[in-house]
């Protein structure tokens, strides 16, 4: 190993730790790990903004920037808080159907939209009913975090570790709903049994506090239905985008950044208020790990952990994947889901290549490492970003979790949701391949 | 006109007022903002109007003011019940409420002395504090506009009401000038 890969090495673990350890913000931490980087001479400008294979990949970042400004004049009709108030009133104001309307309302937007924006969006209307229904809100918003990292696991562009996944395997939109949207819905159901032995059974209802749900005027949060009407068609067109774009040749960045645009145009928004909901932090976060662990495939270290990897298993590809969805839960709950699986991405390519033209039992590494980083992701407060983004929302509404009391639930979520993924794994691409 | 001239006696409430009690001050003044006095009676912190108001909406709609249309009335009469579970002190202990200690003159400092303060500190109200630390009175803004629209000419019976009354006799001040 060079001077520079070994700097480069250090430097990495360095940030990871930090990243890990939250002691700075995680943006800045990455940020300063790309700079580092450039200095040690492991990266350069090349590298860093015009090469696939160990640069910036533009293709997630823009697809997250689309579906944010997609998102952030979606977020104005307020149909989230319509369809959260009224599935509340159409589970009669009972606590646990109310849990379950919420957590299936959060699971299916954070796979059509992405899992963080979703919980942002269905907290404070979450908050508004349990303060309705005189209910503690913590065990509703840590079931909607651990919904909204299932659901996102459903699709492309449901969880960040996908959109990182699926551009390095080249998988399509279509892949991600015929793999993995499955076994989604079998673990949502085991999902909400275990919401049920957690908290459902304790939950009481109050016919009073029931009426003050009921009262509740849904209709009224719609503010501007024609900007709702012509919301919900453009959705619809981006997601056919999305689920044609093989056909069409247009990439899901590309259909997300049209999609943006027209909803830009089409609303009438300004630049302030559809700039307002892009998160600059979380793009230059992914460009900071994509310029680190860019550095480590051009130092070759890469390339040796895959080699390495590779002779250890040997053909064994069954073991491969079951070792790798498993490792891939327990690490991603250590660390942030996207910065492993950031930097497992092209360990996973140098051992068998884009998903398409891999055979299915090593085709099954990509799918396992989806199904363990977004499934892990429920593990602990920090295991993945929509954790940390309703533990904050909790935190200034006056309803702290700590990370304990997050994670002793966390845990117990991924156990069993690893022990559904695990079988599924091992029969789909190995007994019934 | 003098600081000392345009001092007056401002309604005033204690750290263990409830925040009910603070709105009907408010309100019954038609005051911009609280005045916190502390038991000397002396002024001490003020806190705007709006972060009053605040009060009685949960965090939860703040942070999405679109859910506020979700409510129907009975269901927002409860909400301003709020205000009488705390005190203006547990609120500022809390945080809930931010206050900022305001500003002070001199006793003889002029009319453009105190506008120059005021701009300059953002704030509406300033206390007017002689060398020796003796508190004079709290001069407000409408006060000193009234004082400079009657330097540049403008005049009015309800204006000439607002120099010679102190804000706290503000109603009568007003039901005269209706009247």
């Amino acid at each position: 190993m060079t001077l520079t890969a070994a700097l480069a090495l250090a430097v990495f673990v360095v940030t990871y730790v930090v990243i890990a350890a939250e002691w700075v913000h995680r943006t800045m931490a990455a940020l300063c790990g790309a700079a580092a980087m450039v200095i040690i001479g492991a990266v350069d400008a090349h590298a860093v903004f015009f090469s696939e294979d160990t640069g910036i990949d533009w293709n997630v970042i823009f697809l997250l920037f689309g579906m944010m400004v997609i998102v952030g004049v979606l977020r104005r009709t307020g149909v989230f808080e319509y369809l959260a108030i009224r599935s509340a009133q159409v589970a009669g104001g009972q606590p646990f159907r109310t849990m379950v309307t919420l957590v299936v309302i959060t699971a299916v937007g954070s796979a059509l939209l992405d899992n963080v924006t979703t919980v942002l969006l269905i907290a404070p209307v979450t908050l508004l009913l349990c303060e309705r229904l005189a209910l503690n809100p913590v065990p509703f918003l840590i079931a909607e975090a651990m919904a909204s990292n299932i659901g996102g696991t459903a699709t492309l562009i449901g969880d960040p570790p996908n959109i990182i996944i699926a551009s390095r395997a080249d998988l399509s939109f279509n892949s991600f709903l015929v793999h993995l949207a499955p076994i989604v819905v079998v673990l949502m159901v085991v999902f909400i049994g275990l919401c049920w032995l957690f908290w459902g059974r304790r939950l009481t209802s109050d016919p009073e506090r029931a009426d003050a749900v009921l009262a509740l005027e849904a209709r009224e949060t719609i503010r501007d239905p024609r900007l709702l009407r012509i919301m919900l068609v453009l959705l619809l067109g981006v997601l056919v985008g999305f689920v044609t774009h093989t056909a069409t040749g247009l990439d899901p960045s590309m259909v997300a950044l049209l999609g943006a645009g027209a909803a830009v145009l089409l609303s009438r928004t300004s630049h302030q208020e559809y700039l307002e909901d892009v998160e600059w932090g979380t793009l230059l976060f992914f460009a900071g790990l994509f310029i680190m662990v860019g550095a480590l495939v051009n130092q070759g270290i890469i390339t040796d952990l895959a080699g390495y990897l590779s002779e250890r298993v040997d053909g064994q590809w069954l073991t491969a994947a079951l070792g790798l969805t498993a490792a891939s839960a327990v690490l991603s709950g250590i660390i942030d889901n996207i910065p492993y699986v950031a930097t497992m991405a092209p360990v996973v390519y140098d051992l068998v290549g884009p998903a398409p033209t891999a055979p299915p039992d090593q085709q099954s590494l990509w799918w396992g490492l989806a199904l363990g980083a977004d499934l892990g992701g429920n593990a602990t407060a920090i295991g993945a970003s929509a954790n940390v983004v309703i533990i904050g929302i909790a935190a200034r509404n006056g309803h702290p979790i700590t990370f304990w009391t997050f994670t002793k639930y966390g845990i117990v979520v991924t156990v069993v949701t690893m022990a559904v993924a695990l079988p599924y794994v091992a029969l789909r691409y190995f007994t019934f391949a | 006109m003098r600081a000392a001239e345009l001092a007056e006696r401002v309604p005033t409430v204690r750290r263990a007022t409830s925040g009910a009690e603070a709105a009907r001050v408010i309100a019954e003044y038609r005051f911009p903002g609280l005045v916190v006095a502390g038991d000397d009676d002396v002024p001490i912190a003020v806190i705007p109007g709006s972060q009053l108001l605040a009060l009685v909406l949960p965090s939860f709609v703040r942070e999405e003011p679109n859910l506020a249309h979700a409510y129907d009335e009975a269901g927002a009469d409860e909400l301003c019940l709020a205000l009488n579970q705390a005190t203006i002190g547990e609120l500022l202990d809390a945080k809930r409420l931010t206050a900022t200690r305001p500003p002070s003159v001199l006793p003889e400092d002029t009319l453009i002395e105190i506008a120059a303060v005021m701009v300059h500190e953002h704030h509406p109200l300033i206390l007017v504090i002689d060398r020796n630390g003796d508190y004079h009175g709290t001069v407000m803004m409408s006060r000193v506009l009234a004082a400079i629209a009657a330097a540049a000419g403008q005049d009015s019976a309800l204006m000439r009401r607002r120099l010679e009354t102190d804000l706290a006799q503000g109603d009568a001040a007003d039901d005269g000038a209706t009247e």
